[in-house]
């Protein structure tokens, strides 16, 4: 490599970005849903009005639990917070001796309640958790296998953006130049400048998303002390070994003393979750976790309370600034601790983002383009990553737009109903691959932004007309929930509308002025 | 890496990114993960602490091992550099769990 250090910056930051920019802009858009994944939950159940207070729909769930499950190895309690106004029950089912678990279906093992400990009757959906757990699982494969392949991709972004960096010599001056119109040298502003916005951001959010899977990416500096990383964890977040039941009954105490001596003591924190170990017998232990929201690098917390006579007999702090750090960098990631203004800004900023990773992917061909040896007919590779690009960057958003539909359109009572639900998110990102490929390029970029932006359109319009709450109402009785999420839907819809008269206009002239720039070399 | 002219050019140009490639990303593991076990052992804290400061480091030094390696002026000075963090780490390593201690 002759070239200077910049140039070989450029090249590297030219195509770690291409590599897996595919799979970034779809961890970025997911990513950003993410952080509205309770709300995209609570709007996709609109069943669910009431809020509940959540220590005595704590108690409510054990009576639950206590009629159903008595001899379940653990409970698992999830109270209603400010943010989810449902209690979320699990449970381990009894193990038989000599043989190993089975795998159980979801909903055989789990239960939604409301805060008088009855199992609420709302549409069978997943709601915002597929989008979080697409974000780093990817869906249709192991998930082993999705994280490494996740991991991957974030490590080329990081790859990518300290090498972007370096080769962009006037951050400062380029944030105040937006050229618009101007075919190729636009593409270049719009990728500098969402860059630029929010830089602080990116690098934080890609390195603490290594660091939210750094065990498994990176486990040798654990290997190297510790005979396995499950040895690690035991001493960094010891759980109570397993004790078998004594056979002796006895009942629970009350939950409610409990849950106020481990809020008090960690200054009035909201608690996260209960855990029931050996419920109904005299081994029964109470293990109360601190909510996430709460604190910033909150990871952890626990008090462990003896279940018949609620003695406290064990609190657990991860110590060290280590693991300290380690904790403030996944909260800064998962962003649970943040308030309404933070969230706003983590979701803009994670807009920006996926504007960034599309931008760069658009600019790719936008690059090319001008340097083919025929423009009209490009090369299999240029036609294959400018296929995807469509696919990406239109096809995924109106997959997420046809999963907030078909929540309102699919029959509630339809067998399998949550997985169709997911499963139209991928059927219609799949049609939307498959259009790019038949169509002429410019045609698919127009008609596949313009059937995202319609489809995000008909949100808020079939969702008023499938449920009694929509933004209306929202606004004569403050539903804010339903008011911004029809506003966000009205605005992503225009924002690819945008995108798609752009489009249908920019890129002939762009083509043209590149072919007679090719005509002017041929004679020169 | 500019485009070169003819398909000799362009075969050398591609061999060339394939050798960086291997050395920043398989090469460039190696070193990270050897260094990483390495801090973990010689950190003077707890070992649970050092583990994770190490850790959290990684992806660091794995960034900055791949950025030199892309920007180094020839692929000979890459290995001879790799080769030599490995020794020099490898070496470490072995010894610091030869003496015992932490484990």
């Amino acid at each position: 490599m002759k070239e200077s250090f910049r140039q070989s910056m450029a090249w590297l930051h030219t195509w770690t970005g291409l590599m897996f920019g595919w799979l970034l802009f779809a961890m970025f858009v997911t990513g950003t849903a993410a952080y509205f994944q309770q709300e995209i939950s609570r709007w996709m159940r609109p069943e669910l009005v009431a809020t509940a207070d959540p220590v005595s729909a704590t108690q409510a769930a054990l009576g639950y639990l206590q009629t159903r499950q008595p001899d379940a190895e653990s409970w698992f309690i999830t109270p209603p917070s400010a943010r989810n106004p449902v209690t979320e029950v699990f449970w381990q089912p009894k193990k038989v001796e000599g043989q190993p678990p089975t795998r159980r279906k979801r909903g055989e093992t789990s239960a939604t309640l409301d805060g008088h400990g009855h199992p609420v009757t709302v549409r069978e959906t997943r709601g915002g958790y597929v989008l979080y757990r697409f974000h780093f699982d990817l869906h249709y494969m192991p998930v082993l296998w999705a994280r490494y392949l996740v991991g991957v991709a974030a490590m080329f972004m990081l790859v990518a953006i300290v090498s972007g960096i370096i080769t962009h010599k006037k951050i400062f001056a380029d944030f105040f130049m937006l050229r618009f119109g101007k075919g190729q040298r636009s593409w270049l502003d719009a990728h500098n400048v969402t860059a630029v916005f929010a830089l602080p951001f990116y690098l934080m959010i890609t390195y603490t998303g290594l660091v939210t899977l750094a065990t498994q990416y990176m486990p040798w500096g654990v290997m190297a002390n510790y005979a396995s990383t499950d040895t690690f964890f035991e001493e960094v977040f010891p759980g109570r070994a397993d004790v078998p039941r004594s056979g002796v009954a006895a009942p629970l105490v009350p939950i409610s003393p409990l849950m106020a001596m481990a809020s008090r003591s960690w200054g009035g924190a909201a608690i996260g979750f209960v855990q029931v170990a050996n419920p109904g017998d005299s081994t029964a232990t109470i293990t109360i976790t601190r909510a996430a929201e709460t604190a910033i690098g909150a990871r952890g917390e626990s008090m462990v309370f003896a279940g018949p006579s609620g003695t406290l007999l064990d609190r657990h702090a991860p110590e060290g600034g280590a693991l300290a750090t380690q904790s403030v960098m996944v909260a800064l990631h998962t962003g649970r601790y943040a308030g309404w203004g933070l969230r706003w800004l983590y979701f803009l900023s994670g807009i920006g983002g996926t504007i960034m990773v599309g931008s760069g992917l658009v600019l790719w061909t936008v690059k090319r383009r001008a340097k083919l040896p025929d423009p009209a007919h490009p090369h299999i590779g240029f036609r294959l990553v400018e296929r995807l690009n469509i696919a990406a960057i239109a096809g995924l958003p109106a997959g997420v737009a046809a999963y907030f539909l078909v929540n309102r359109l699919l029959p509630i009572a339809m067998g399998n109903r949550a997985e169709w639900e997911i499963n139209s998110l991928f059927l219609i990102w799949a049609g939307v691959l498959f259009w790019a490929c038949a169509r002429p390029q410019r045609r698919a970029w127009v008609e596949s932004l313009s059937f995202a932006a319609t489809l995000f359109a008909a949100v808020p319009i079939v969702n008023a007309l499938a449920v009694s709450r929509n933004m209306l109402t929202g606004l004569m009785t403050g539903d804010w929930l339903f008011v911004a999420f029809d506003m966000a839907m009205v605005t992503l819809s225009f924002a690819l509308g945008w995108a798609a008269r752009k489009a249908a206009r920019v890129t002939p002239k762009a083509v043209r002025g590149t072919r007679r720039k090719n005509k002017e070399l041929t004679a020169a | 890496m500019a485009a070169h002219p003819n398909r000799a050019g362009i075969r050398r140009h591609r061999l060339h990114v394939l050798a960086r490639a291997i050395a920043a990303i398989i090469g460039g593991y190696v070193v990270t993960a050897l260094a990483v076990a390495c801090l973990a052992r010689l950190l003077p804290m707890r070992a649970a602490e050092a583990s994770i400061t190490a850790t959290l480091a990684s992806f660091a030094i794995y960034a900055g091992i791949i950025v030199t390696v892309f920007s180094a002026r020839s692929i000979l000075r890459v290995w001879v550099g790799l080769g030599g963090a490995l020794l020099v780490l490898g070496v470490g390593l072995y010894l610091s769990i030869l003496t015992g201690g932490r484990l």
